[in-house]
């Protein structure tokens, strides 16, 4: 054991280092956010609650056709489309069900969807007492665009994270397929 | 004895009971102040691990969490009293109140300013450690009722820990005893007065240290925490217990504590002397000691990992006994060359 070994081992210097940084740290700003009164921002495309759009220039109703592409693409499995004849042989929407506790946010519905009319939201605090609050129906999700979307929110995160906007719902130009891309 | 039976039988003499009034009063109080300094002991310790983890500690209850040990007494008071079946019900019941018993009747002894305390004895010194030992029965008894693994092991280890330590503890006083010439321990708050600073702190710097990790190691608290290793034993010695009866040994813990940083405080610090007298409130240099010791013992749990048993038996029997002897030794000499 070296001179310097020792000093160090007799008169404790390490611990006295290591509790020299504890107190330093003592007078530092904490990083705690006192959650229910404060609250961190939301990031740009968070992937919250569901909601169906709302299509108020014409309708009112949800913008969903009822093509079943989100739900074909769903991982989880959790969304569930029925779909019925109109009188004027129109294809209608009759039930759009999300089972919300299934569903793993990936957001692969809102990409899939040519007409813009799933969308995840912003909300996450949501909590509930049975297994039957969390099942979303379309009038639960239509409700969900009303409160925690709109209009103008709706506009600007279609705008950034739907990319079939692009009106181009083909495959793209630069990836090889082998059959060919279809020209219009 | 006889002016017990005195008074009782010849009335028109009251001292005695103006005695034991004043000492049941003086007592109340005392312990009141204490549970008051055990409740907010535990807030500031929250807050300063907290701040020290750069976390804000309790901040819902009051402002700044300020009501929280209140919330905490009241939530403990309430909950269910739930003693296990195969527990050995006579020693279960008895080991908290015990264990606070130790530490409570420490405090009658301590003088909190020079005309300040309970009761003023020629062997405070010894009675205190006696007191502060019989809570290792409380803890013992714990372990072996609760017929826990957890708070046997926890039990076990707490025994030894402070059967080791009260060793050192003891013999780190001895040079202190020596200076003093008393065991009164407002006659060695006296005695500090012509040393430097009011205080023994230099003369008895090694005393100083050994006192203060022994203290640490005898309360039970990090980084001498095994009997109560949260990681290993779960909580120790009190798995079992809950409610009101987790709430003594609770208490008995900071209790212990308090009282290990007034001894501290009345033996190396100098007590109630300060640099100044502050008007009205002749304890409030002891009081500043004592949280700036108790502030120490948070600390020091903030930030050191807890030992291992082999290094704590070998630090208490192969450094701290040698060094507080050398200690002895050296203050023998010094005393007799002086």
């Amino acid at each position: 054991m070296t001179f310097k070994e020792l000093v160090k081992t007799v008169f404790l210097l390490e611990i006295f280092k290591g509790m020299a940084l504890t107190l330093r740290t003592m007078f530092r700003r904490p990083v705690t956010i006192q959650y229910p009164t404060q609250k961190k921002p939301v990031m740009p495309g968070f992937r919250g609650l569901h909601a169906l759009t709302r299509d108020p220039p014409q309708t009112g109703d949800a913008r969903c056709v009822g093509c079943g592409l989100c739900a074909a693409i769903c991982p989880s499995r959790c969304i569930h489309i029925y779909t019925a004849d109109s009188e004027e042989h129109k294809k209608i929407v009759e039930r759009y069900e999300i089972d919300v506790l299934r569903c793993l946010f990936c957001g692969l519905c809102v990409e899939a969807c040519p007409y813009a009319a799933i969308l995840l939201t912003e909300h996450y605090e949501y909590s509930g007492y049975t297994r039957e609050e969390f099942y979303m129906t379309k009038e639960k999700l239509l409700k969900n665009y009303d409160l925690y979307m709109g209009a103008e929110k709706s506009m600007a995160y279609f705008s950034k994270f739907w990319h079939p906007l692009r009106g181009d719902f083909g495959t793209p130009k630069k990836q090889v397929v082998f059959k060919g891309r279809k020209e219009e | 004895m006889t002016r017990i039976l005195e008074t009782l039988f010849f009335p028109g003499s009251f001292d005695v009971f103006i005695f034991f009034g004043t000492v049941i009063v003086k007592v109340l109080v005392i312990i009141g102040v204490g549970m008051l300094h055990v409740a907010y002991a535990t807030y500031f310790e929250r807050k300063v691990i907290g701040h020290m983890q750069m976390r804000l500690g309790p901040m819902r209850v009051g402002p700044h969490g300020l009501l929280q040990p209140f919330a905490d007494g009241i939530k403990l008071f309430f909950k269910e009293d739930i003693i296990p079946a195969e527990a050995d019900k006579p020693v279960f019941f008895g080991a908290p109140v015990i264990s606070l018993l130790g530490a409570l009747s420490a405090l009658a002894v301590i003088p909190f300013s020079e005309n300040i305390a309970v009761s003023n004895i020629n062997i405070s010194l010894l009675f205190v450690f006696a007191a502060s030992a019989l809570g290792a029965y409380g803890i013992i008894m714990a372990g072996w009722s609760s017929n826990s693994k957890y708070s046997f092991l926890g039990g076990l280890r707490s025994a030894s820990q402070i059967i080791s330590y009260e060793v050192a503890m003891g013999l780190s006083l001895v040079g202190v005893m020596m200076l003093a010439g008393s065991l009164n321990l407002v006659e060695i708050v006296k005695a500090q007065e012509r040393y430097p600073l009011g205080a023994f702190l230099f003369p008895q710097i090694i005393g100083f240290f050994i006192f203060i990790v022994s203290a640490i190691a005898e309360t039970n608290r990090a980084p001498f925490d095994l009997p109560e290793a949260e990681s290993e034993l779960v909580a120790g010695y009190f798995v079992e217990y809950s409610g009101i009866r987790f709430a003594l040994f609770f208490l008995a813990e900071y209790m212990g504590m308090i009282v290990m940083s007034s001894i501290a405080t009345i033996c190396f610090l100098g007590g109630w002397n300060g640099p100044f007298r502050i008007p009205y409130i002749p304890f409030a240099w002891f009081a500043l000691k004592v949280y700036c010791i108790l502030f120490l013992y948070y600390w020091v749990r903030a930030s050191l990992p807890r030992y291992r048993y082999d290094h704590l038996m070998g630090v208490g029997w192969k450094v701290l006994i040698p060094l507080a002897l050398v200690n002895i030794v050296i203050t023998g000499i010094v005393k007799m060359l002086l």
